[in-house]
């Protein structure tokens, strides 16, 4: 397994909470494709110098990728000829595994049948929405630009132009919001089906106006019950309605979890190109630079436009693995100890026993993972499980690498 | 010897006496302007210029022609400024004949002002009175009754007080010429036995311990042989010298001035403050009165924040108490932070430098117990106790009684406090021994308060609750019986050692309340219920609960950012490392300072 993702930077209008790269100044997309497929000719070409001599265990370049991901900003202001030239791009590189998913983000603010029917012909078969919420109060507290009724169009419209595969972005914790309007937003989103949905808390990211306005007091954030009795009846809703939660903040219909997504989750490979896009490729996380301006120098220096990038060694890759794991379907213990030699429920002792009389964890055929209310705790869990690892293996979990990857340049 | 003058300048902190010193000697010539780099030479450690305070000693020495033409050496000998050395001061005050006594012409006389002037008084200094600050616009409001003030307590003259502006360079050559004319001369025969008192000694890590001394008979000179009656041992003197700006090697000096001598000497501990220094081959006859053995009166336990530091802990407070031999420590150790030291100190503000210092000059990360005194404990078998550690108090069924130290303070505020500070001294278990007015708005005020009650935050208090105005002072004075009792902490029932507290029974039920409420804030949520109880013996006198957590976890994931992500693990992961562990609950370091933090 292993994807592709591109960021496209940009927004009709920021979302106040919202700590994506991303700026309002649609008119240069058109520079932006054009300079998008310079990077995808440099990143390959420098995949191609880095592993002629070497063993291509983990080359992205012989595999067949199994994803596509094209997120931002809003890739749904890409004109679907745009859209064209990235992906001919794209193909003229790298191949793609049959059935091989391609996701692009959308705006349900941003959508037309002719539009969606065009990203079809083009091969994106798998569409996301950010839709967050159906209570305007709340949606004008986020500075969406759709409205509810929209939403509800854009999944009309997908299912019009024949789109099999579609998820939807569900935000809970706001401060306007009560347990009843979550609840309402849960009863409209399930009314539309969606194959496979996101939920997210609000989270106050530094740097956003979200955030200032946190400082000056102007908001007020949720006590954490609330907000925990909130998630929890986001798990109970979205499970009772035959959605499997397969990490933290997503739930798929059986079959539909997210391929890109898992890469994740599962410490595979993905090529990442656009500002500040997030890649890992051999054992090497990369990250592109946080600035439109600056990027596209680099790339039309014939640089490669990384901020930093940082080299996971064995130890790394360790505790990674395990906290990777555990926010998403677990660790498969039997597996983790052949590679890392450190066995996860031993290395627990007591913890493990007392987690699972807790009803935090499960584990069934090897695979340690948590529950629901496992992940209301998967931080602390994470932490401890990751000091247990540190006290079996004798390895410190540090952080070496002098790259700051939170990068606000 | 009738050309050498001895004094020492007592002031108020922020008075002026830094600014006075520098002046007088830049007039005389010891410094020029341009070696007023940092005005305030005399407190050259960069904590004392911080705080503003003078730690340790320091004496140089100036030549001053009279108006008369008369060359004069003039020895100024500086005093500490903080209650917690007024030990050191009376040390240093009996190496002089006089004192210039500084009042700030806006502010008044305060406490320490003059409890500093009575030992001087006691000890027969000559007083000259200097108004400094004069300069002040607001100095025209309140100078008149500054003045008042000031001949009120050493019933003078108006003639006799000099008008002063330090920073402005007015009334320096009055101070030099009243120096000579008003101080006498020192007396003393520099052909009987050494008769030297030590008043101060610092480390230095070449030479060993330089011994600050004046000599009051005999001559002390290079290659004698020398005693230390106190402590009875003998040294070699290798070198004797006078202080300038940096010491100036004379070989010998003699009866009326100060100076230094080195002797090989490896521990501070070694020469103690107020001792006499004689030749063992022709000893004087008594040794100087008033040596009194520093006793550690505050204790606080000292801990790495990471076990695995104790030895480089151990490390810095030795050399620290090279160069500060009123710190004590031993090593003692805790269920709830492991191995560490149990220090002794002079006072809060001693233990706050201790502290201080070892962060920043010894890059230690420590975690330090909340301050206790020493008690005396009288067994049922009579036998005798010294307990400067809460969880060592015996079982209540072996104590006959328990006495605990306590203080005369005195404390100077304008008279529209009285009522906030009776207040204040009264439920601090204090009693009132007196008060005189020191003019129609200023009153002096005397109590007897248990050091225990004063050592948490009992000056804080003073300060807050009067604006600032008022002034404290204090001396120890007595042992006395008292009602106490040990409130231990239980987390989900187990006893954390290090935060247990003696207190009075009377205050026990209210103490344990605000200490188990502060520790629900100050102890973060778990994955469990916590239950936190205050007890004395078996019986439980307060009890608060911390809710389990419900919720932690970062939903985001940014595109793939998986770095920034573990980035965010790490950070939380830092915060857990600087934790101590009890049974199953995680507790901050802070938690072990809470009582500090409580109001009342």
């Amino acid at each position: 397994m292993s994807g592709i993702y591109l960021h496209i930077p940009f927004c009709e209008k920021k979302c106040s909470y919202c700590d994506f790269y991303s700026i309002e100044s649609t008119p240069l997309m058109e520079t932006f494709v054009t300079t998008l497929i310079k990077e995808i000719h440099l990143r390959h070409s420098s995949l191609v110098t880095r592993h002629s001599s070497l063993v291509t265990r983990h080359s992205s370049l012989v595999t067949r990728h199994s994803s596509l991901f094209l997120g931002g900003g809003t890739p749904s202001l890409l004109l679907p000829s745009q859209l064209e030239r990235i992906l001919t791009a794209i193909r003229s590189h790298w191949e793609f595994e049959d059935g091989a998913e391609w996701t692009m983000e959308c705006n349900p603010g941003t959508v037309t049948l002719e539009k969606l029917r065009a990203y079809r012909e083009l091969g994106i078969n798998r569409l996301s929405f950010g839709v967050q919420s159906f209570n305007a109060s709340e949606l004008a507290f986020l500075e969406r630009i759709h409205t509810a009724e929209e939403a509800e169009q854009a999944m009309e419209l997908a299912r019009a132009a024949g789109f099999t595969n579609v998820n939807m972005d569900l935000m809970f914790a706001l401060p306007p919001q009560t347990m009843e309007s979550l609840d309402n937003n849960i009863t409209r989103m399930l009314a539309l089906e969606p194959d496979h949905i996101s939920a997210y808390s609000l989270i106050y990211e530094h740097g956003t106006p979200l955030y200032a306005q946190l400082q000056k007091g102007l908001v007020t954030p949720h006590e954490e019950e609330l907000d925990a009795e909130m998630y929890a009846h986001v798990m109970q809703r979205l499970t009772s309605a035959g959605y499997v939660q397969y990490e933290v903040s997503n739930f798929a219909k059986p079959g539909m979890q997210c391929k890109h997504n898992l890469l994740y989750w599962h410490a595979q490979q993905y090529v990442a190109m656009g500002p500040s896009a997030h890649g890992y490729v051999d054992d090497v996380r990369y990250w592109n630079i946080r600035s439109l301006a600056a990027w596209t120098q680099h790339v039309n220096d014939g640089l490669l436009p990384e901020a930093n990038r940082e080299t996971l060694g064995r130890t790394e890759r360790m505790f990674e693995r395990a906290f990777l794991g555990l926010r998403a379907d677990g660790i498969d213990v039997v597996d983790y100890a052949a590679e890392f030699g450190v066995n996860v429920i031993e290395a627990l002792g007591n913890d493990a026993r007392i987690w699972l009389e807790e009803g935090l964890i499960t584990i069934v055929h090897d695979r340690l993972a948590l529950t629901s209310a496992g992940y209301q705790l998967c931080d602390e869990l994470t932490l401890r499980t990751i000091s247990a690892i540190e006290r079996v293996s004798g390895e410190q979990w540090k952080d070496d690498s002098a790259a700051d990857p939170i990068d606000h340049a | 010897m009738n050309t050498y003058r001895n004094f020492c300048i007592i002031a108020h902190i922020d008075h002026g006496k830094s600014t006075l010193a520098d002046r007088l000697l830049e007039t005389t010539g010891r410094v020029t302007q341009r070696e007023m780099v940092y005005n305030q030479i005399l407190d050259d450690n960069p904590l004392e210029q911080e705080r503003g305070i003078t730690i340790k000693l320091h004496a140089i020495q100036m030549e001053y022609i009279s108006k008369a033409g008369q060359s004069y050496k003039l020895n100024l000998i500086d005093t500490p400024g903080h209650v917690d050395f007024s030990y050191e001061v009376s040390r240093s005050l009996s190496a002089c004949e006089g004192a210039l006594l500084v009042v700030d012409a806006t502010q008044g006389v305060e406490a320490q002002t003059i409890s500093n002037l009575y030992m001087a008084i006691e000890q027969g200094l000559e007083i000259i009175p200097v108004i400094n600050k004069i300069d002040l616009p607001s100095a025209v409001t309140t100078i008149d009754g500054v003045k008042k003030q000031v001949m009120d307590l050493l019933g003078c003259k108006e003639e006799d007080m000099i008008m002063a502006s330090a920073k402005a360079g007015i009334g320096i050559e009055e101070i030099l010429e009243a120096v000579v004319d008003r101080i006498p001369a020192p007396t003393g025969d520099p052909d009987k036995p050494l008769r030297a008192l030590i008043y101060d000694s610092i480390f230095d890590a070449y030479r060993g311990v330089i011994v600050n001394v004046r000599v009051f008979d005999g001559t002390l000179r290079e290659k004698d042989k020398i005693l230390f009656m106190q402590t009875g041992q003998v040294y070699e003197v290798d070198e004797v010298g006078i202080l300038h700006m940096k010491r100036h090697r004379t070989n010998e000096i003699t009866a009326g001035n100060v100076g230094y001598f080195t002797a090989a000497i490896r521990k501070l501990h070694d020469t103690k403050v107020g001792d006499t220094v004689t030749n063992p081959g022709r000893p004087c006859e008594s040794a100087i009165e008033g040596f009194r053995e520093v006793k550690p009166m505050v204790f606080s336990g000292i801990y790495p924040a990471d076990s695995d530091d104790f030895e480089d802990l151990r490390d810095a407070l030795s050399k620290l108490s090279l160069n500060d031999s009123a710190l004590s420590f031993e090593p003692e150790s805790s269920t709830a932070l492991g191995f560490g030291f149990r220090c002794g100190f002079l006072g809060l503000l001693h233990m706050e430098i201790v502290q201080e210092r070892l962060e920043r000059e010894f890059n230690q990360v420590i975690v330090n117990t909340v301050p206790n005194v020493r008690y005396r404990v009288i067994k049922t078998d009579g036998e005798e106790l010294w307990v400067d550690n809460p969880a060592q108090l015996p079982n209540p069924g072996v104590i006959d009684e328990i006495q605990e130290p306590y203080i005369k303070a005195q404390i100077i505020a304008p008279t529209e406090y009285i009522g906030t500070v009776m207040k204040l001294c009264i439920d601090r278990r204090g009693v009132m021994l007196g008060q005189t007015y020191l003019s129609e708005t200023r009153v002096d005020m005397a109590f007897e308060l248990p050091l225990g009650e004063v050592v948490f935050d009992f000056y804080d208090k003073l300060k807050s609750s009067t604006r600032g105005y008022a002034s404290l002072d204090y001396d120890y004075s007595d042992y006395k019986v008292g009602d106490l009792v040990r409130l231990d902490v239980l987390l989900n029932g187990e006893q954390v050692d290090a935060l247990s507290s003696i207190v009075h029974r009377a205050k026990a039920h209210e103490w344990g309340k605000k200490l188990t409420g502060k520790l629900k804030e100050l102890i973060p949520r778990q994955m469990f219920e916590v239950a936190i109880q205050a007890a004395i013996g078996a019986k439980i006198v307060a009890r608060d609960t911390i809710a389990a957590m419900r919720k932690n976890v970062l939903a985001k994931c940014y595109g793939g950012d998986i770095s920034r992500k573990r980035k965010l693990i790490e950070k939380q992961k830092e915060g857990k490392k600087r934790m101590k562990q009890v049974g199953r609950v995680e507790i901050p370091q802070e938690a072990f300072l809470a009582v500090l933090s409580i109001d009342d």
